[in-house]
């Protein structure tokens, strides 16, 4: 049996307008990832890595093309409901972690939940069942700012899933970390996501994590490759 | 300075144009109204002392007189018997056009051939030919005039043309036979208010048959004898006086009006500094991590600070120069409202244009670039603290903050209890008075973070529990950008503060004067009896229309006034001379306890009433004695009362007729107030009144008085509710440009947000609720401190400036006002940056650092 696609990609194409003149980042691109799949995406600054997932998270408009994610063309849909979309379907780590600074570790966690449906008890004791999970159940009243960066990063990774959303995309979510802290963050990632079954698209670096992924690509030439 | 550095810096500015525009619009706006305000209120007085040197030229003192003028033998006597020559008789008095009634113009009569040295404006463009023969015809020519061509042009009248004026006599055809032409500007705004004829003439026109209104004497050194001559043959209602002290004394009377309205001025320039400040917190503050970076490569604090300073400069220069343009537009618009006030309760002026001295641009200029500079200091010395090359998180910053806040607590509450301890403990100025105000304000100003720090905590818990999360973020953000949103919070407070205060002073004013009127008018009408109050004819048809008036079936009694001036204690004073009945004697509210023989007293012996100004300048108490100059010598006066009056600030004297015609000529009445019979029918009286009236005369109902009255109780507010506005409009900009600052600084942040699933609106929202919690924080902290400002312009500086005391009247809807004034400012200032950030893309967003 054929495995259900998550992600469909089809022809999508984005530039940018410089002194007048167009650039293409990339050009009638294609893809499909199935559900569950962990894709890495590598390429070089600049090459239009982020460009791409801000497109499938519906941050971003591409110019041209379709992104289809659980059989909804998002690329289709109105600014508003893409982020409702957004809000529902796709968990986002990012490399500076992104935390709201004048929230707690406890309530930048809260905060996906609030805004799809009224906070329930039973999800306020899952939050601090996962930040127990995480080594982070002391920080819970903690602002951002106090936090080391692969504690930061742990709470991203946390706020990415609390939702349940059906695709997480990571950009570089060990970028601004250490080795062992990076490697931590890796592992942390492949409990929650990986296990759990969710689909993946991780930009990055690391050799460690190409090698766990279901399939690499490369943005070259402004096109998608196999590795 | 490098350029290179100086190019970097400029970059920066212009990378963010809106927090430099709104610096600058900051700046303008402050300098703006304080230059107009002093353009204003100095083209006002300018105008009053060029008028009078239309006619006076170079005299050096003049002989004035009371009501009624001087009788015209003295200048006989003075020049003929005496030989005095430098001598030059003025008839003077105020005519409307009677096509345009609201349009007013000075008469002056004058002798045409008096002593050429002193040089009147109105005779220093003609050619001596034309001047001769233009004199001589206007001598010889009846009802013959001058005009400035400027004001012929205005009003399409040519040379030949007649034109009909309106006086207090009655209506009059007048010739212009030639025009009167400016050399400057100052003398065409003069000379644009003046009608020039001669004596002969004005006497008729203005009904003044015999009198003089001044004459104006020239004495090159001291000349004892001349003033011994003069003092001689002066009369007992007249005063010799030097031009330049009676132009002091009419601007002393002034100075404290002038004095608040500065103070208002000011206001906007202390809101505009919050603002500058702010802005260049922000401008430092964003650059702190460039600021590292240049550290790092042997930038010195020294340059950093040169650097920081050298943009304010430029900045400074820039706004002071569109303030400049700014407050010379605005300040002609003031004028109008400033003049119309000066008219209302100290003199008449005619402004018609603003007079622009280079001095009051240099002080425009002085106040913009120091009030920047000093504004700009903390955010300077700051940006030399940053270490180089390192970031430093905006918590650490916050938390260094944080610790201020706690220091400007304390200092804040030491400069309030200080403010009013020199408000109140400063004698009678007006201006340490007005001080102690600044500094209580600025006090509550630098309380506004501790105030702002606490609300929110409070408001943090109750906002998420019925708002959630997303509800908590408006209040955490306010609380986590303390620096700069306390600054926001503190500039709106101290607008709005002003407001309420100010509101709640006019309107406990405005109550006593609304008590004050009605008590004062019981009569049920009152005939107005206008024009110079001379001896002789017209004095005599007053009596017998007064006669006429006590004889109507309808009446049942009558009460009168003479309005008049007298010399008390060397100087010309309001007098009212009253005749009282048992009614009218009740619209009196004394400020003291009075006996019961007081009425027996003020009628049968040698006594005055005060009004609370003319014993609060004065110092009188009452038991003293005023001495008054009459024909046989000075006379003493005992004080049996001091009374609320709201008339005027200079105060005045009441005495009975029967006391006045004791020592002083019949001059008929000012006023005569009619007591109907129970059950008259007022308006079928009021008639009956008019049949008996002729010419300027008129009746007034007392609604119609009332109304009047309180008519010109608002309209001398109008300038100070103007300037009100203003600085509230300063004090929006600077929200406005705190929460544009702080939006921006934030993108990132509300990219995150929105790629997490905030929608659009959700995040307008968001903006917007934190902009006005901001304004909520701002209004309800202004409640106290505008309750403090009111008690102290109530207590303090009105009673030093007007003399008047007033009780405290607090009106609940002024503070919801307020409080609506700071919340609606402050969503209104949310708007834009919040329309602004919601249309940012989140991936842009995402990608600011």
């Amino acid at each position: 049996m054929q495995a259900e696609a998550a992600i469909i990609i089809t022809e999508l194409s984005k530039s940018y307008h410089e002194s007048g003149l167009r650039h293409d980042i990339f050009k009638e691109l294609n893809l499909s990832v199935n559900r569950g799949e962990f894709i890495v995406l590598l390429g070089r600054s600049g090459s239009g890595k982020s460009t791409f997932l801000n497109l499938i998270s519906g941050i971003d408009c591409p110019d041209k093309g379709k992104i289809i994610i659980n059989n909804t063309n998002i690329t289709g849909l109105s600014e508003h409901d893409r982020t409702l979309f957004r809000r529902h379907h796709i968990g986002f780590v990012f490399q500076s972690y992104n935390l709201i600074p004048t929230l707690t570790v406890a309530e930048n966690l809260l905060l996906p939940l609030e805004l799809i449906r009224r906070i329930t008890q039973k999800e306020r004791d899952n939050v601090t069942e996962l930040l127990a999970k995480l080594n982070l159940a002391d920080r819970l009243d903690s602002y951002p700012d106090r936090l080391s960066g692969g504690e930061q990063q742990r709470v991203a990774i946390a706020r990415a899933l609390i939702h349940d959303p059906d695709v997480i995309l990571a950009d570089e979510p060990t970028g601004n970390l250490d080795l062992d802290t990076g490697q931590q963050v890796l592992e942390l990632l492949d409990i929650l996501v990986r296990k759990a079954g969710k689909t993946m698209i991780m930009v990055t670096h690391s050799q460690e994590v190409i090698g766990k992924a279901d399939r690499v690509f490369s943005i070259k030439n402004k096109s998608l490759v196999i590795s | 300075m490098s350029t290179i550095l100086n190019k970097s810096s400029l970059n920066f500015l212009l990378q963010h144009p809106w927090q430099l525009a709104l610096a600058i619009v900051g700046i303008a706006l402050g300098v703006a109204v304080v230059i107009s305000i002093d353009l204003a209120m100095e083209s006002s007085l300018t105008a009053f002392d060029q008028a009078g040197k239309a006619f006076s030229g170079t005299a050096t003192h003049r002989i004035i007189a009371s009501e009624g003028g001087l009788d015209e033998k003295l200048y006989t006597q003075l020049r003929v018997g005496q030989g005095i020559k430098k001598l030059s008789p003025v008839v003077s008095g105020y005519v409307q056009l009677a096509k345009q009634t609201n349009n007013s113009f000075k008469l002056i009569g004058i002798d045409p051939f008096i002593e050429k040295s002193f040089k009147p404006v109105w005779q220093q463009e003609q050619s001596k030919n034309q001047r001769a023969a233009l004199l001589a015809r206007l001598v010889v020519e009846p009802n013959t005039v001058l005009i400035s061509d400027k004001t012929a042009r205005s009003l399409h009248l040519k040379i030949n043309d007649e034109f009909t004026i309106v006086s207090d006599s009655g209506k009059q055809d007048l010739k212009i036979i030639g025009f009167l032409q400016a050399n400057n500007a100052i003398s065409e705004q003069v000379l644009a208010k003046l009608i020039i004829t001669d004596i002969a003439t004005a006497q008729e026109v203005l009904g003044l048959f015999g009198r003089l209104s001044s004459i104006e004497v020239l004495m090159d050194n001291y000349e004892p004898e001349t003033l011994t001559k003069i003092l001689k043959l002066l009369p007992g209602s007249a005063l010799f006086v030097s031009v330049d002290s009676q132009s002091q004394s009419m601007r002393e009377m002034t100075r404290a009006f002038s004095i608040n309205l500065k103070a208002l001025g000011l206001l906007s320039l202390l809101v505009g500094m919050f603002l500058i400040y702010n802005t260049m917190t922000f401008l430092v503050m964003q650059r702190r991590r460039l600021i590292g970076c240049l550290r790092s490569i042997g930038i010195t604090r020294r340059q950093i600070f040169k650097l920081i300073i050298g943009e304010a400069f430029l900045l400074a220069i820039i706004g002071t120069l569109i303030g400049i343009a700014l407050g010379i537009a605005l300040g002609q618009s003031l004028l109008y409202m400033v003049s119309e006030t000066i008219n209302a309760i100290y003199f008449r002026v005619d402004a018609t244009s603003l007079i622009i001295r280079p001095a009051q641009i240099g002080k425009g200029v002085f106040l913009g670039i120091a009030a920047t500079l000093v504004a700009v200091l903390p955010p300077a010395w700051e940006a030399t603290r940053f270490p180089p090359a390192t970031v430093l998180i905006r918590s650490g910053l916050e938390s260094s903050t944080r610790q201020l806040v706690s220091g400007a607590k304390l200092t804040g509450f030491i400069l309030i209890a200080g403010g009013l301890a020199l408000a109140l403990s400063s004698a009678q100025s007006v201006s340490w008075g007005l001080a102690g105000i600044f500094i209580i304000v600025f006090g509550f100003a630098l309380l506004t973070p501790a105030f702002t720090l606490g609300l929110v905590q409070m408001t943090d818990k109750l906002f998420g529990r019925f708002l959630g999360i997303a509800g908590r973020l408006p209040v955490r953000t306010i609380s986590s950008e303390i620096s700069r949103t306390g600054i926001a919070v503190a500039a709106l407070m101290i607008a709005v503060s002003a407001t309420i205060g100010m509101e709640l002073m006019i309107g406990s004013l405005r109550q006593t004067v609304t008590e004050w009127v009605q008590a004062s008018l019981a009569a049920d009408l009152y005939v107005t009896l206008p024009g110079e109050k001379i001896i002789g004819g017209r004095a005599i048809e007053e009596h017998q229309l007064k006669k006429r008036l006590a004889d109507l079936p309808d009446v049942q009694m009558l009460s009168s006034a003479l309005h008049t001036k007298l010399i008390a204690n060397d100087e010309f004073t309001k007098v009212s001379v009253f005749e009282l009945n048992p009614q009218s004697r009740k619209g009196f509210i004394f400020k003291d306890k009075v006996n019961d023989d007081l009425w027996d007293r003020f009628e049968q012996q040698q006594t005055v009433m005060v009004t609370e100004p003319y014993a609060y300048y004065h110092a009188i108490r009452i038991g003293q004695e005023i001495l008054l100059q009459t024909d046989k010598g000075k006379q003493p006066f005992e004080v049996i009362a001091v009374y609320a009056d709201y008339s005027g600030d200079q105060g005045h004297l009441s005495m009975s007729r029967q006391n006045y015609q004791r020592y002083w000529p019949d001059l008929g009445y000012s006023g005569i107030g009619v007591y109907a019979r129970k059950h008259t029918d007022l308006k079928q009286l009021e008639n009956q009144l008019y049949k008996l009236l002729t010419g300027q005369q008129s009746v007034k109902s007392d609604k119609d008085i009332y109304k009047a009255s309180m008519e010109v109780f608002e309209q001398t507010f109008t300038v100070t509710e103007t300037l009100r506005w203003l600085s509230a409009a300063v004090a929006f900009v600077g929200v406005l440009s705190t929460l544009m600052a702080l939006q921006f600084e934030r993108t990132r942040q509300l990219g995150i947000l929105r790629a997490i699933g905030l929608t659009r609106r959700q995040l307008t929202f968001l903006v917007i609720g934190e902009t006005g919690l901001m304004g909520l924080i701002a209004g309800l902290f202004a409640i106290p401190v505008g309750y403090v400002v009111a008690y102290v312009l109530i207590f303090v500086v009105y009673e030093r400036s007007f003399g008047w005391t007033m009780a405290f009247h607090f009106d609940p809807m002024v503070v919801y006002q307020g409080l609506a004034l700071a919340f609606i400012a402050a969503v209104l200032a949310g708007i834009f940056p919040a329309l602004k950030m919601a249309r940012i893309k989140p991936a842009e967003a995402l990608r600011i650092e």
